[in-house]
């Protein structure tokens, strides 16, 4: 078989996913650090509703920037974000077969579920499930949540999280991912290094300190007044947009490890905030 | 024949559990099976089980295939109650036959001790085996406990990972169980042994013979290679459960990333990617081994795609290593103030700056060289500055490696900088100890430090939960005192911690504690800690009664069990024991009296000028014995000077005379005897039944 492309490989996800009921949809356009914080999953987790979906999520983490100079870490990458909720006993099965329809002999190359209990501290999410090894490159978090803003699940979702850079670099043998085919010849690096370069600079060196640290307590201030009257989506929406402010500041080095606990639990008080709200009408 | 017995197997089949869940839960499921057969009558032969992340198995040879018949008496009341003269039943002889659910004639007699007396003996019926284990296989499963459970769907079960399916084999015979939702799995005609070897066949089904074929292969290809023939064992641990059918893989990555500290390199290799490290001759070398799971796989593609993803995290960890090494360590102390030591604990930056004046004290009461006295400051400002650098900060666990490294990059002395590292050992109980001086001094600095610290904002270990790790550092700290034979006061050393603490020395931190308060809930743990890792004595008191005794010098606890250990059987030892028994006794009747010094002018009785004069006489030499260590000599003079003269004294003079003064004077003089030796010693009087021949 042919290498796929990387939007091929989307594609193929899409179709495959979208052909076991889950519904396509697209990214949430404000900055996030993973597809959790979509309100596809963070809101649609609660409650007790069904709800099954697949989405791309473009995700920046700041620290993790490397200049474009490191293969395996970006600042901007793309995750593939699954949500089946309630989860279904054959998920794992199932999963498997999403690999084998990117072409992966799973004969030939070992999966491995490791051990890993995920956590996001700033949404109060925790779950229990592994990391997913294609020949130890991880390519999948697999989790079942428990918790989401710290409140108990009353039906637990299982949340597919596939680094689509990882399966990509796993699928065409390349393993610098500025080097994967986007398509037609035309490569990851093509489209992103400079952004990652430029963007690495930003995060470590160019980033107003003074404006983002305001710009957090606004934030903050009107997540509080938005969830005030009511106004579940767009409280949540400057939530995230705290959290990424924190997440700058925090790359620039602007936060004293004395200060981290403190901002992370401002967060994640917003969202638990949020929650609530969305509950109390979606229960 | 009828057959009786039959071979059982219980497989669960469960999404991949933690590899360090798997033993210990095969470990509860075959006692757990063990418990509940023989509460069940139900005998048995061999219980052996086997695991892998995604099966637990017990397969128990031999299961007998109905319980136990058992009966048992059920006493009524006695025969001329229950029966008149006539031996017709009275109405108290029908109403116990009735309440037992049994005829008249069902009423036995039996006469015992207090006379005769009705009863009736019940059977209990027999149940069958299969019964009993659709019974209690739910029971036994969900006993099984892991460090944290989950639930998966809406039947409300916690497992560590959810249940895919059970399967229960009596021979050819399926026992369904259910648990939550998941189905019971079903095979048709397949007797348990024969599935078990099917099982065999597939995969490496013992844990234990595929752990040892995994260090086989691994040694092999070390062996063939030259390389140093040497384990992970944790490693290997976690590996032979994350595969079923082991094979091995050996890969290279670049030599360039030998630049990197050996443990980073160790740490990205075996935590992260959970291969193992190859050495030569000490040294690593730019290889792995590692283990992979079932035969048939593309070996060649696996080994290229394992290699680059180690080389992809290697430049990760160089990436860090380059950065940090851009700033000296030393540099990098202001801003530990920004870094939180613990809640209410005030920042590290006072942290190090208590550690340096520790150190100093616990140094200049050791005699320590002025040299190495500067070296300690030093190691004891730079103790804590490796947690500002983003290797730490991605791999918590080198701390102090770090430091070490860092130091010497840095320009700092290697005495230095090995006790940067030295100072956080041991990390648990069998790990390395401190052996620098200066990294032994650091370690107790820190640990008395954190002991003192935590009391004293008031957090404490409740039951086995220790959050905080005080009884762990208490340990430690007595570890490294042990192993280094360090003879520092405890009491002096605490004071002077809380005295740092209380801002005495110009920080800001300060305990809420009374210091005298808090010095003896310091005190308290250590001791706790002390008692369990003293060596076991013959008999056990003995330990407790040197521990009641001064334990303010923590090597001299060690030696002085050691020594009073050896001398245990002596006659002269049993006769200081009784000494102090007898001094012990009579001093625990005299609770309330006021005891002050012995006044010779009120000694009247010959029988007891003898015994202060023995005191007089051999009091300073017996302190010195003891002073200078020589416990065994001690006890012989203590047991000799006063066993003869204290006998006497007992059988013929009343210590508890009516005129106060006398009695005073006598119980002063007991004191005395009894203070002698147990202050220092030890409390013989714990002992148990002294008796001298």
């Amino acid at each position: 078989m042919r290498k796929l492309s990387f939007q091929e490989v989307i594609d193929k996800l899409n179709k495959f996913w979208s052909n076991r009921g889950c519904l396509i949809v697209e990214p949430l356009d404000t900055e996030v650090g993973a597809g959790t914080f979509h309100p596809a999953t963070f809101f649609k987790s609660l409650g007790k509703k069904p709800w099954s979906c697949a989405y791309v999520q473009p995700s920046r983490r700041p620290c993790d920037g490397r200049y474009a100079d490191n293969p395996l870490r970006l600042q901007h990458y793309y995750q593939y974000q699954v949500i089946i909720k309630p989860t279904v006993p054959e998920i794992r099965k199932i999963y498997l077969d999403s690999l084998k329809a990117l072409g992966i002999d799973l004969k030939a190359h070992e999966v491995r579920f490791v051990e890993d209990d995920w956590e996001s501290p700033t949404l109060g999410a925790s779950g229990l499930g592994w990391e997913v090894w294609l020949d130890s490159l991880e390519i999948t978090q697999f989790t079942y949540f428990q918790q989401v803003a710290g409140i108990e699940l009353d039906i637990v979702p299982c949340e597919i999280t596939y680094g689509l850079e990882r399966i990509c670099m796993f699928i065409q043998g390349k393993f610098n991912l500025f080097d994967l085919e986007w398509h037609n010849g035309v490569t990851y690096g093509d489209i992103h290094r400079q952004h990652e370069i430029e963007y690495s600079r930003y995060n470590f060196e160019e980033a107003s300190i003074e404006m983002h640290s305001k710009m957090f307590e606004y934030f903050e201030k009107e997540a509080n007044a938005l969830a005030d009257k009511a106004l579940a989506y767009p409280a949540y929406s400057f939530v995230l947009k705290a959290s990424h402010a924190f997440n700058i500041l925090d790359a620039r080095g602007a936060i004293s490890q004395n200060e981290r606990p403190r901002y992370i639990a401002r967060v994640r008080s917003l969202a638990k905030r949020c929650a609530e709200l969305y509950l109390s009408s979606n229960p | 024949m009828k057959i009786r017995h039959k071979d059982f197997l219980l497989e669960i089949n469960v999404e991949e559990l933690p590899a360090s869940y798997v033993r210990p839960a095969l470990d509860k499921l075959k006692n757990a099976f063990i418990e509940r057969l023989r509460a069940e009558h139900i005998a048995h032969g061999d219980v052996a089980v086997f695991g892998t992340a995604g099966t637990l198995i017990c397969y128990i040879k031999d299961i007998q295939l109905r319980q136990e018949e058992l009966s048992h008496e059920i006493s009524g009341p006695p025969k001329r109650i229950a029966f008149d003269e006539n031996n017709n039943p009275t109405p108290q002889g029908i109403g116990f036959a009735k309440n037992q659910g049994v005829n008249i004639k069902d009423l036995k007699i039996k006469s015992t001790l207090k006379g005769e007396y009705v009863f009736i003996v019940k059977r209990i019926k027999a149940k069958p085996a299969k019964e009993v284990l659709s019974a209690i296989i739910p029971e036994i499963i969900k006993s099984i406990s892991f460090p944290k459970t989950m639930k998966w769907d809406d039947s409300g079960i916690r497992f560590a990972r959810p249940i895919e399916s059970i399967l229960v084999l009596l021979d050819k015979e399926n026992i369904k169980i259910k648990m939550g939702n998941a189905p019971a799995k079903v095979i048709k005609g397949v007797s348990s042994a024969a599935y078990l070897k099917k099982l065999e066949k597939s995969y490496t089904l013992n844990q234990d013979k595929r752990k040892i074929e995994i260090e086989k292969m691994i040694k092999m290809a070390q062996k063939k290679l030259g390389l140093d023939e040497s384990i992970d064992k944790n490693l290997l641990e976690e590996i032979n459960f994350l595969v079923k059918s082991p094979v091995l893989v050996i890969g290279d990555f670049d030599k360039k990333f030998l630049a990197i500290p050996r443990d980073v390199l160790a740490a990205s290799m075996s935590k992260h990617q959970r291969i193992f490290t190859l050495s030569k001759d000490g040294k690593l070398v730019n290889k792995f081994a590692a283990i992979l799971d079932g035969k048939g796989r593309n070996i060649a593609d696996m080994k290229k795609v394992y290699g680059n993803i180690l080389e992809a995290r290697l430049k990760d960890s160089l990436f860090f290593y380059n950065e940090d090494i851009k700033k000296p360590l030393l540099d990098q102390t202001d801003k530990l103030k920004d870094l939180i030591f613990q809640k209410d604990l005030g920042n590290m930056f006072e942290k190090i700056q208590r550690l340096e004046v520790l150190s100093l004290f616990i140094s200049e009461k050791l005699n320590i060289e002025a040299l190495k006295k500067e070296d300690i400051r030093k190691a004891a400002h730079l103790s804590k500055s490796d947690l500002l650098t983003q290797m730490v900060g991605e791999f918590p666990s080198l701390q102090g490696i770090m430091g070490m490294e860092y130091a010497l990059k840095s320009g700092e002395k290697e005495s230095v900088a090995i006790a940067i590292k030295e100072h956080y050992l041991p990390k648990g109980l069998d790990d390395n100890l401190p052996e620098t001086i200066e990294g032994a001094v650091l370690a107790i600095s820190d640990r008395i430090d954190n002991i003192t610290g935590l009391l004293g904002s008031g957090i404490e270990p409740k039951g086995s939960f220790d959050p905080f790790g005080i009884r762990r550092n208490s340990q430690c700290l007595i570890q490294i005192i042990k192993h280094k034979g360090f003879r520092i006061n405890l009491t002096s050393l605490i004071d002077k911690a809380i005295e740092l603490y209380n801002c005495r020395g110009g920080f800001k931190t300060t305990l809420p504690y009374k210091p005298e308060e808090l010095r003896g809930r310091v005190i308290n743990y250590i001791k706790e800690r002390l008692e369990f890792l003293a060596p076991d004595t013959k008999p056990m008191e003995l330990k407790q009664s040197v521990l009641k005794s001064d334990c303010n010098d923590i090597a001299g606890v060690f030696k002085r069990v050691e020594a009073l250990s050896e001398i245990s059987a002596e006659t002269y030892f049993l006769k200081a024991a009784k000494v102090c028994e007898r001094t012990s006794n009579i001093l625990k009747g005299a609770k309330g009296e006021k005891i002050g010094q012995v006044n010779k002018s009120l000694l009247k009785e010959d029988l007891e000028k003898e015994v202060w004069k023995a005191y007089s006489v051999n009091s300073l030499a017996i302190k010195n014995l003891i002073k200078e260590e020589k416990y065994k000599e001690a006890t012989r003079l203590y047991g000799e000077a006063f066993f003869e003269a204290l006998h006497k004294f007992f059988d013929n003079v009343l210590v508890n005379a009516e005129d106060s003064s006398l009695r005073q004077n006598r119980l002063a003089m007991m004191l005395a005897i009894n203070k002698l030796y147990t202050n220092d010693v030890a409390d013989l009087a714990m002992l148990p039944q002294i008796v001298v021949q």
